[in-house]
């Protein structure tokens, strides 16, 4: 039955896409398929299929699990959805995007969270999986020196970073942070920098930075220690206790003073709330930028657009774009190319096209959330994917 | 004085002076052989003695002549077949299975050798964009190839297959190119992605297609050579050879005791050509199938294993390059890279060890230079995912493609090396074996059918002639 089923579908996604195809539709020229009317969206191109607008009729259940970065949007999605849709209910969870990849490959929940994109470790291993962008995010880097007022922002660069990070600064009035901030008063204070204890994405992004070859230490940094989900800390960092989750070390930092951290912007709210501030990052123009700069975060990815791959996997951190904020990346979905039950892959696929359509409105993704919506060729490749699911 | 002689059985000669009292005796016969003529359709032996010597006579020539006519069809095309087989072996399944091998070992080069160029940074060298642009091109030679030769094919899994690397070629191609242009234009991360990218296509879409192609040819030669060397209808055709030749003698003997002629120089020919060429056939076959079985068993048999052993280093070195890429803490890699290197060996029931035990001469010094050879490169790499989950990047780095003294990328050449020299000598051995086999099947079509109308005509001639005696 599965298998007529299967077959059936099949079927129809190739008329589908042969009327599409017919109609004019192009790769990336339609953008977003949330616009159109009907119950059904209809995609041309690789993996041409359809992707439902609407959950199956009947009682569902949507299981999530994975980073704590992208939990505050997944709580006020899955919320959302189901105020919209009574008959499904959406349980996520905050754990880790290292749990969200491992979990989806498991298949023991339907959705993984992840705010970095498979590996080809991942993707040899689970060649069914399957990463899709939901929504754009950046990093801050945050620091707790209760002489220095919020509303004044430290300006640090990569090389500072790595300094930092690589002991060779340990105070935060040295000279070299008081080069860039010669209007800010810094304390004599020792630096203590915090990293996370688990397989992060933020730590892949945050190294990444750190690894950008801007400078002699950040070439230093890269051939040293380099980049990972995990890096080898140098031994003043690896004393401080690493911290679970991105709620963790904001919470350490904030009972931390002289603390520096790397955290994701849904937590920015929650960081300047407890007293922490937050830097505005160098980019590759040498301009100072903050996360919380709309237009800044949306500039950083707009000169990959043109060469996202088809499973969206990229790197945009230190990218080209002159205005563009440094440490920017798409948070993603993990999630199986194949359901055992079709009636879940069409509920999750119903699910996912909301979020990246109706969930990436400014409702959703502004206000503590901080993140930016999908640009409509990413959302429209995204949806490629979605209709892939089966 | 004597009693006459009885009348010696065996044909009536026409005696012109015979008294014509006697000739008129005669209508009995005319009438006997009428009756032996009707009762064809239910011939039994007793009717058969019955319709006397000419009936039997004529049903000698007919069933020879009709079983020699088969035998000879029958001969031919099984003659045919089998040179058919050995000849498609030489000239095409062969070919195909290398060039499908190839194929497979082109492709994995390309992204080991591009993954390690964007990890050397920019610019990438020439020597690398050379290896790079000399891999991808010799991929599209080999799928042009296979592609051609399987044009209107009604294998719709090996088209599936060949349509998979065709369309993700240009794919691969194009997001290495990204990759490259990311790293040149000073983003070494995001041309890690893209690099990342690519090699999820070459990983998940064009190796397994590469690979199945493989295989898929691999079973075609096999098949081939088996078409070739089968045991059925030479065995069907040698024994209609041997109950041709066995009516042959018994006619004669007979013939003998009716006529006391103790030689038809008819059937006689008849028999030297049936013994002949069922010697000769047997002789051919028997030589056919012993050089295939060689040219398998010490040829394409430990050339495939050495070809698969290729394909698992390959594999191996493209998770030890890639781990250094991706960097996620996922251990599928090194699992992956474990699984890779069990598989090559040398550990007993290995690739490598069965290609040794198969080989001969240079192939199987090369199999046991290949062992050596491998442990080494296993002994440097051993360390190589110790440092990554150390996340001692800049060492694992150093001794996944540096150049330097504990480096793992010269013992991965070295491997290489060995097995690639091993293959072709062993493909040596079965070319030699299955051109020498080919060609000993050259002037037997013609042989047999020469033979079938020497037996046809000699039976036929000889028989009519005894028969004509009775008219």
């Amino acid at each position: 039955m599965a298998f007529r089923n299967r077959s059936l579908l099949a079927v129809s996604a190739a008329i589908l896409a042969l009327v599409a195809a017919c109609s004019g539709s192009s790769r990336q020229g339609s953008g977003s398929a949330g616009g159109a009317s009907g119950p059904i969206v209809t995609l041309s191109g690789p993996g041409a299929g359809t992707v439902p607008r609407s959950p199956a009729p009947g009682t569902a259940t949507i299981t999530e699990t994975g980073s704590s970065l992208l939990f505050p949007a997944f709580s006020l999605w899955a919320t959302s959805y189901q105020a919209t849709y009574h008959n499904v209910t959406v349980r996520v969870a905050s754990t880790s995007s290292g749990t969200g990849i491992d979990d989806a490959s498991k298949g023991s929940v339907d959705i993984g969270a992840s705010d970095a994109f498979l590996s080809s470790g991942n993707l040899v291993q689970h060649p069914d999986l399957l990463n899709i962008p939901l929504a754009i995010s950046a990093q801050q880097v945050n620091y707790n020196l209760p002489t220095v007022p919020l509303a004044k922002h430290l300006r640090l660069d990569g090389q500072i970073l790595a300094e930092i990070y690589d002991g060779t600064i340990t105070r935060w009035n040295d000279g070299r942070i008081k080069g860039l901030n010669p209007q800010i008063s810094l304390p004599n204070i020792s630096i203590v920098p915090l990293h996370r204890a688990e397989s992060s994405g933020d730590t892949f992004l945050f190294t990444s930075y750190l690894s950008a070859k801007t400078s002699p230490t950040n070439v230093q940094w890269s051939k040293n220690i380099g980049y990972g989900t995990s890096v080898a800390w140098p031994a003043h960092v690896g004393a401080a206790p690493p911290q679970q989750g991105n709620s963790g070390i904001e919470a350490d930092c904030a009972s931390t003073v002289g603390c520096i951290a790397y955290i994701g912007i849904s937590y920015l709210h929650k960081a300047t709330t407890d007293g922490l501030g937050y830097a505005a990052l160098a980019n590759r123009s040498g301009r100072f930028l903050l996360p919380t700069e709309a237009a800044g975060v949306a500039a950083a990815v707009k000169p990959f657009v043109p060469d996202i791959p088809a499973n969206e996997a990229i790197s945009m951190v230190n990218g080209p774009a002159a205005n563009g904020y440094p440490i920017v990346n798409f948070e993603y979905a993990i999630v199986p190319g194949h359901f055992a039950n079709p009636t879940t892959a069409r509920d999750v696929k119903a699910f996912l096209h909301w979020v990246i359509t109706t969930g990436n409105a400014p409702k959703y993704l502004g206000g503590d959330i901080m993140f930016q919506p999908l640009p409509a060729e990413v959302a429209y490749l995204a949806d490629l994917q979605i209709a892939r699911i089966k | 004085m004597t009693a006459p002689a009885p009348p010696a059985p065996g044909p009536r000669r026409a005696e012109p002076s015979a008294p014509a009292r006697q000739v008129r005796i005669a209508p009995f016969v005319p009438d006997q052989r009428q009756q032996a003529t009707h009762a064809a359709p239910i011939r039994t032996r007793r009717s058969l003695t019955g319709a006397g010597t000419p009936g039997v006579l004529r049903l000698l020539l007919t069933d020879l002549v009709a079983a020699c006519v088969v035998w000879g069809a029958l001969s031919a095309w099984t003659v045919g077949r089998h040179a058919s087989a050995a000849s498609e072996v030489v000239a095409a399944s062969e070919p195909l299975s290398l060039a499908a091998q190839q194929m497979y070992q082109s492709l994995s080069d390309a992204d080991v050798t591009a993954t390690t160029a964007i990890l050397v940074g920019p610019p990438e060298s020439l020597t690398a964009r050379l290896r790079f642009d000399g891999d991808i091109a010799n991929a599209a030679t080999d799928l042009a190839r296979l592609r051609s030769a399987s044009a209107g094919s009604s294998d719709s899994v090996i088209t599936a297959d060949l349509t998979a690397v065709s369309t993700g070629l240009p794919v691969y191609s194009q997001y290495v190119q990204e990759a490259l242009n990311w790293d040149t234009n000073g983003l070494p991360l995001t041309a890690g992605s893209s690099m990342q990218a690519a090699s999820d296509v070459m990983h998940v879409t064009l190796l397994p297609a590469a690979n199945a192609i493989y295989v898929r040819q691999s079973a075609a030669l096999t098949a081939a050579s088996a078409q070739a060397t089968g045991l059925p209808w030479i065995v069907v055709t040698v024994l209609l050879a041997v109950a041709i030749g066995y009516v042959l003698l018994r006619s004669q003997r007979w013939l003998t005791r009716r006529t006391h002629r103790r030689i038809n120089p008819g059937l006689l020919v008849a028999t030297a050509a049936v013994l002949i060429s069922t010697i000769w056939l047997v002789a051919v076959f028997l030589s056919v199938r012993s050089d295939f079985n060689k040219g398998l068993g010490h040829g394409s048999t430990p050339a495939e294993e050495l070809a698969q052993s290729v394909i698992a280093a390959q594999q191996a070195r493209g998770d030890q390059v890639l781990n250094v890429i991706s960097r996620t803490g996922s251990t599928s890699f090194s699992a992956d890279f474990t699984a890779e290197t069990q598989k090559i060996g040398p550990r007993p029931g290995s690739l490598l060890t069965t290609a040794r035990a198969s080989s001969t001469g240079v192939g199987a010094a090369e199999a046991v230079a290949a062992a050596s050879a491998a442990t080494a490169w296993y002994s440097v790499s051993a360390q190589v995912f110790q440092l990554d989950n150390a996340h001692q990047y800049a060492a694992e780095i150093a001794r996944v493609i540096g150049t330097g003294p504990g480096s793992s990328e010269p013992g991965f050449t070295t491997l290489v090396a060995h097995l690639r020299r091993g293959i072709d000598a062993d493909q040596a051995v079965f070319k030699s074996n299955a051109a020498s086999g080919s060609g000993a099947f050259g002037g037997l079509e013609i042989g047999v059918i020469i033979a079938t109308l020497l037996i046809a005509t000699g039976s036929a001639w000889s028989l009519s002639r005894r028969l004509a005696e009775y008219r």
